[in-house]
């Protein structure tokens, strides 16, 4: 659908660059044009300049994450059918309630609570492979430590827990014509009524837990809405549990193949604050976001009209020269470093202080008990694609075996 | 040296907290309720990083 008002108009297909490497090149290939029209998907504007992705993150009136079809997710531009994402697809004054019970639980005095759970859980993931020499460093420790974390602390039982890796990691990690991808939806299903059950369950008899937190919390001084209750604890499972582990694949492949930021971090631990920034600038989990346009307005020079689709790259952003010098090389000590791979504006990742704590933990033990792994390279697996969620879901390591630590 | 924190545009990163935590309080849900503040005598770079880091620039300095 060409459109004679919608200019400048670029031929981007965010779903068609289907490799990390393929992905990154045709955003670099917009780098002249912060705001576009482009013709895919039933035609939608590409933020990619940071300072435009930052200003539309932080216009919410503007750029509405609310759906305008029940069925159909505001925050894809794919028109995936998914459960309403609660906070992430509500507006205020609807969203300010709701955000505040999680922001609550997930403050940064709160999530440093839970850090000794994260050592826990890389200790034991590590403890699974360090006695054999090698193993798959996503199956066996990057994906199930920040699992177990969030998990244990919702309060969901051990038995839950594989189960829900099925659902959200297997879901990115397999093409969508596999076996492994149809079981994945149907462990979504099973997702959703475990949730259902224990929100229920905390309801009758609250316990010390997150679900109970949830579950019972008050919105506007009322109880809760049981399916608000619900879609929160489903969207903060699948927000915290695939993201940061994506995070961390991303450092594991990075430091095996620039062993001068591996020996530096071994070095001074200090850099681990700003490498933990860097390796959210250059490998951002979550790549891009959706927003509907809700009035006439020109934003970037750009017409937009109430109603159009608008496709916000928080990896362009992260890679844009302007805001970033020498915004292509990873920069270990970077500073300052105003990624915006949590957004920003009233939406911001509520999860990004857990996340750096999950993620400085698992990478911590894994430096300090196997530091000379090395990744084979010929077996690694990437995500089938990168528009939205980008990670890998196989990387085969080897290394010098050592002593199980135990628990 | 004084720091002006713009609370309306803070958004709760908390990424002043982390670099500068003698400077910028935080409230339980992890916004910067610092408002405005005289920056003790020794903690201006601490101050300064702190401002660097928002990535809403929710911050400014005046010296
Ligand atoms: C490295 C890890 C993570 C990354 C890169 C990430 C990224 C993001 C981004 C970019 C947003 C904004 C989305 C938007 O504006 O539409 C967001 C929102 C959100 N994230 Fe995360 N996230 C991570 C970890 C987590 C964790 C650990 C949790 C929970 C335990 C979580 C829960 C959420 C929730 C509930 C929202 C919606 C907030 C709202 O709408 O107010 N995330 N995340
Ligand atoms: S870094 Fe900025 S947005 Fe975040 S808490 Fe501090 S002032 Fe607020």
């Amino acid at each position: 659908m060409r459109d004679a008002g919608r200019a400048p108009e670029v031929d981007f297909d965010v779903l068609a660059h289907r490799t990390l490497a393929a992905n990154d090149a045709a955003w670099a290939g917009l780098r002249d044009c912060p705001v576009a029209w482009t013709p895919h998907h039933g035609g939608h504007w590409v933020i990619s300049g940071y300072e435009a992705v930052a200003e539309a993150f932080r216009d919410w009136e503007t750029f509405s994450s609310a759906r305008t079809d029940p069925a159909v997710s505001s925050i894809t531009i794919s028109g995936a059918r998914l459960p309403l994402l609660v906070p992430e697809e509500l507006d205020p004054p609807e969203w300010h309630p709701v955000r505040r019970v999680l922001a609550a639980l997930l403050s940064p005095q709160a999530a440093e609570r839970l850090r000794p759970r994260a050592r826990h859980w890389a200790r034991v993931g590590i403890d699974r492979i360090i006695g054999s020499g090698r193993g798959e460093l996503v199956g066996d420790l990057i994906f199930p430590v920040p699992a177990a974390v969030t998990l244990e602390w919702l309060g969901f039982p051990e038995a839950d827990w594989p189960v829900f890796s099925h659902a959200f990691h297997d879901a990115a990690a397999y093409p969508h014509d596999t076996p492994e991808y149809r079981a994945a939806a149907a462990a979504g299903a099973a997702v959703l009524g475990r949730v259902t059950e224990e929100v229920a369950a905390r309801v009758a008899e609250p316990r010390d837990d997150g679900l109970t937190a949830i579950a019972c919390a008050e919105v506007d001084g009322t109880p809760i809405a049981r399916e608000m209750a619900e879609a929160l604890v489903f969207m903060t499972i699948g927000g915290g549990v695939d993201t940061t582990s994506a995070l961390a694949s991303a450092a594991v492949l990075h430091l095996h193949r620039h062993p001068d930021d591996r020996a530096r971090l071994l070095a001074e631990p200090d850099l681990w604050d700003p490498a933990t920034e860097e390796f959210l600038r250059v490998y951002p989990p979550a790549r891009t976001h959706a927003r509907t346009v809700t009035r006439d307005v020109e934003f970037g020079g750009c017409p937009m009209r109430a109603g159009d689709r608008v496709l916000l790259s928080e990896v362009a952003a992260g890679r844009d020269p302007e805001a970033f010098p020498d915004a292509d090389r990873f920069v270990i000590d970077r500073f300052p470093n105003r990624h915006l791979a949590f957004g920003a504006g009233i939406h911001r990742c509520p999860g990004s202080h857990l996340a750096r704590i999950v993620f400085r933990e698992l990478m911590g033990e894994l430096l300090e008990r196997i530091p000379d792994y090395r990744i084979v390279e010929p077996e690694v697996v990437e995500y089938p694609n990168w528009s939205m969620i980008g990670g890998w879901a196989a990387l085969p390591v080897a290394f010098t075996p050592g002593p199980r630590l135990g628990p | 040296m004084r720091v002006h924190v713009d609370v309306e545009r803070c958004t709760g990163h908390a990424r002043c907290w982390s670099v500068a935590p003698e400077v910028y309080e935080l409230d339980d849900l992890g916004y910067n309720v610092t408002a405005v503040k005289e920056v003790p005598p020794g903690l201006e770079e601490q101050a300064r990083k702190g401002a660097l880091a928002c990535p809403e620039q929710a911050i400014t300095i005046e010296d």
